[in-house]
């Protein structure tokens, strides 16, 4: 049996003491996929924040890696690779020295072909030398995705990582996590994406305020179409 | 479904922990390099790019020296002649205080808000870029936020050295020995009291907690002088601290700091994002001079995490009531205002009764300071429309309908403070109820004051620099921030005038009321012109159209 990267036991998750939806309970494994889906609001986005580190749980547990969330420590920083909705970046760098950073900063071999790999496949080799000011949005998103990819990771965990991506963009994203899954590592992530989560998730959690229950993907995907628009 | 997805141990199995987990990658894996080494990769890359010439840069360095080097000067010059302008303190005053003392009261009020400010900067803090990019880094988080943990303390350190010298040097003027050995301790202090913020911040204290614990010292400073005053204690001279004192005081600083360094470490990762955001927020509201935008950033530095009661707004009859009604629930739920109100007021009160400061400019001085930091605490309403101009939109109502109804919380709560400070120059000057008639008229004039400079546009960058001994003053900038004071220095002109006589008269109130008049007018104004710039396009638009009729 597969090794839980994540467990979530009744985990309740707010701000200022303020539950935002129901305890959360689902166990993560390694080399599969877990969904995190809702409406707009629903609490996905915090569930994923305390999975990080960067939310205290109210209630419940939560462990990752099987020890308590602590990203304090330099083991869990090298094992958890997250991408949130960060749009910050160092003015005076560019797109491949941002990737750069990351990946010598974790200690990867061959950085700098590591780096050019990844920008030829999010379609940024083009922008490698350009600052960050000068991207669009879509591919300041892009860049912020393959930092998640360019260092060495056993949990990914995206938030809305379909968010300002186009169509063929998100088709390479959802072959980019299906391989992700197959060479061992768990994937968590947060979407309004039916697609996505039919292709890639292997379970989902519908976050709710009344209950957060445990689907199948394809429920969840059939649930997120049936979400008005 | 499948027993791995459950949340429930399953029997049997091994509580693993960090080790031990194989990573997506983790073949290419080499040796992690030093925090200081990815610090100087971004440092270098930012000097390559920075595109500023040594010339440039000197330049700013000697403008920097040339406006900090007058500041000083002005200011001692100010103090030695606040020094020789104060009147000894009476020998048979019931209520006094003497320069020592009041230096004392001061000292301890700037070492409160101090700390105050440190707790609601962090003071350690990460924000933007590095956040994202440094702080998921596998590496030891000191050296990455060393400077950041730095740069609070060498600024609060020089920063005190130059008031404690100003203070020591121009009201206490003591000799030139006890001035270095009292700038210098004063800089100690300054350094001492936000690394003890940082010591707390990384035993887990809430940045609140820090920042509540200097506004209760900045609180105890004020309530100190009066309970002196009120029971005439003073102190003749200011303990100067000895060489040896400065040492020992270095010595557990260093001690201090050191200990700050090696528990870096442990301030978790929302912490450190949350005080370099505000931190960012702040430092640009400096740059870009818009106090407004300083005053939100550090007010929701230590705002308490929970969630708020929702209000009925049982007053909201319609639309005029229902946007006071939200600028009264905007005002009540801010603890800070109200404390602003009680203390400035407290202020006009103290100086109307020490024999010292109560002179007519004294006076005359804190009732305009301390008036327009009490008007600026009631227009918390109007700043936060400010900033989202669909809550204005939100209701039908006119712009200048709204502006004035934003008037109406400022008047009613300036109304209670000025029945306080008025009933204490009624005191000082005599004739009770002339000045509480001269405090009403004046009210209208605080409020529009207040939402003048809450509705100010943004500094204008592009007109013309003006050369001044101290560097270039961007004129557009000036222009904007004197929204507001404006109003206070003209729109109250009759008051000034009866402070400076310490005399009111039916005359001057009735030329407040009429200026007050006049205030609301200038205020409900949409208008982001000044009046000379308007008069300018005006005579710009007849000439071009008489051009246009003369063809």
């Amino acid at each position: 049996m597969a090794k839980p990267v994540v467990r979530a036991n009744k985990l309740l998750v707010g701000y200022g003491g303020a539950p935002v939806c129901a305890p959360v309970s689902f166990t993560l494994p390694e080399g599969r996929a877990l969904a995190l889906v809702g409406a707009n609001g629903a609490g996905k986005s915090t569930v994923l924040r305390a999975v990080i580190g960067l939310l205290e749980p109210s209630g419940g547990s939560l462990t990752v890696l099987g020890a308590p969330v602590d990203e304090r420590s330099v083991q869990f920083r090298a094992k958890v690779s997250s991408v949130l909705d960060d749009d910050a970046y160092f003015p005076a760098l560019t797109v491949a020295e941002h990737l750069y950073l990351t990946a010598r900063g974790h200690g990867m071999l061959g950085a700098h072909a590591l780096v050019e790999e990844l920008l030829e496949e999010f379609g940024l080799t083009e922008h490698a030398r350009s600052l960050p000011t000068a991207l669009s949005s879509g591919q300041r998103r892009r860049l912020l995705l393959a930092a998640g990819f360019v260092r060495p990771r056993t949990l990914l965990v995206l938030d809305e990582p379909e968010q300002r991506l186009d169509l063929r963009m998100r088709s390479a994203l959802a072959e980019r996590l299906i391989a992700e899954k197959e060479a061992g590592g768990a994937v968590l992530f947060a979407t309004h994406d039916a697609e996505l989560v039919r292709t890639v998730a292997d379970r989902a959690v519908y976050v709710d305020d009344s209950s957060s229950p445990l689907l199948g993907a394809a429920e969840a995907a059939t649930r997120i179409a049936a979400e008005p628009a | 479904m499948n027993d791995e997805w459950l949340a429930d141990p399953v029997e049997g199995e091994e509580h693993v922990g960090l080790d031990g987990w194989p990573a997506v990658a983790e073949a290419d894996l080499g040796e992690v390099p030093l925090a200081i080494e990815l610090r100087r990769f971004t440092r270098k890359a930012a000097r390559t790019r920075a595109g500023a010439s040594l010339g440039s840069l000197l330049g700013g360095v000697y403008y920097a020296v040339i406006v900090a080097g007058t500041g000083v000067l002005l200011g001692l010059g100010i103090a030695q002649q606040l020094r020789v302008s104060l009147p000894p303190p009476p020998a048979t005053a019931d209520f006094s205080l003497s320069i020592p003392t009041l230096v004392a009261v001061i000292l301890l009020a700037l070492a409160g808000g101090l700390l105050s400010l440190a707790g609601r900067l962090g003071p350690v803090g990460a924000g933007g870029a590095e956040a994202a990019w440094w702080l998921s880094l596998p590496v030891d988080r000191r050296a990455l936020l060393r400077p950041a943990a730095l740069r609070l303390p060498m600024t609060a350190g020089a920063v005190f050295a130059v008031l404690v010298g100003l203070l020591d040097g121009g009201l206490l003027a003591d000799n030139q020995g006890h001035l270095l050995r009292g700038a210098i301790s004063g800089a100690l202090a300054g350094v001492l009291i936000v690394v003890g913020a940082g010591l707390a911040q990384t035993a887990g204290a809430s940045r609140r907690a820090t920042a509540v614990a200097g506004d209760l010292l900045m609180l105890a400073a004020l309530v100190g002088a009066v309970v002196l005053a009120a029971t005439g204690r003073s102190i003749d001279r200011l303990p100067a601290p000895g060489w040896v004192a400065v040492g020992v005081l270095a010595l557990v600083l260093v001690g201090l700091a050191v200990l700050m360094d090696r528990r870096l470490g442990r301030i978790r990762e929302r912490g450190l994002r949350e005080s370099g955001s505000v931190a960012s927020q702040a430092a640009g509201a400096v740059v870009s001079m818009d106090s407004r935008e300083l005053g939100r950033a550090l007010a929701d530095g230590a705002v308490r995490p929970t969630r708020r009661w929702v209000s009925r707004l049982r007053t909201a009859r319609g639309a005029a009531s229902a946007l006071v009604t939200a600028d009264l629930v905007v005002l009540r739920r801010s603890v800070r205002h109200l404390v602003q109100l009680a203390v400035t007021a407290s202020v006009v009160v103290l100086v109307t009764l020490l024999p010292q400061l109560a002179t007519e400019a004294g006076v005359l001085a804190a009732v305009m300071i301390a008036g327009y930091l009490a008007a600026s605490a009631t227009a918390e309403g109007a700043r936060r429309a400010e900033m989202a101009p669909i809550l204005d939109c939100l209701l039908p109502l006119a712009p200048t309908t709204v502006r004035r109804l934003r008037m109406a919380v400022p008047a009613v709560v300036m109304l209670m403070w000025s029945f306080v400070v008025f009933v204490a120059l009624g005191r000082w000057a005599g004739d009770l109820p002339g000045w509480l008639a001269m405090g009403v008229a004046s009210t209208p004039a605080w409020a529009a004051a207040t939402v003048r400079a809450a509705y100010r546009p943004a500094p204008d960058w592009q007109k013309p620099l003006v050369a001044t001994p101290m560097g270039a003053l961007p004129t557009g900038v000036a222009s904007v921030l004197a929204r507001g004071p404006d109003v206070v220095v003209l729109g109250m002109l009759p008051l000034w005038i009866a402070l400076v006589l310490r005399s009111v008269s039916p005359t001057l109130i009735l030329a407040q009321v009429v200026t007050s008049v006049v205030a609301v007018l200038v205020a409900s104004s949409t208008s982001t012109k000044s009046f000379m710039e308007r008069a300018m396009d005006a005579q710009e638009a007849d000439r071009a159209s008489r051009e246009g009729a003369g063809r």
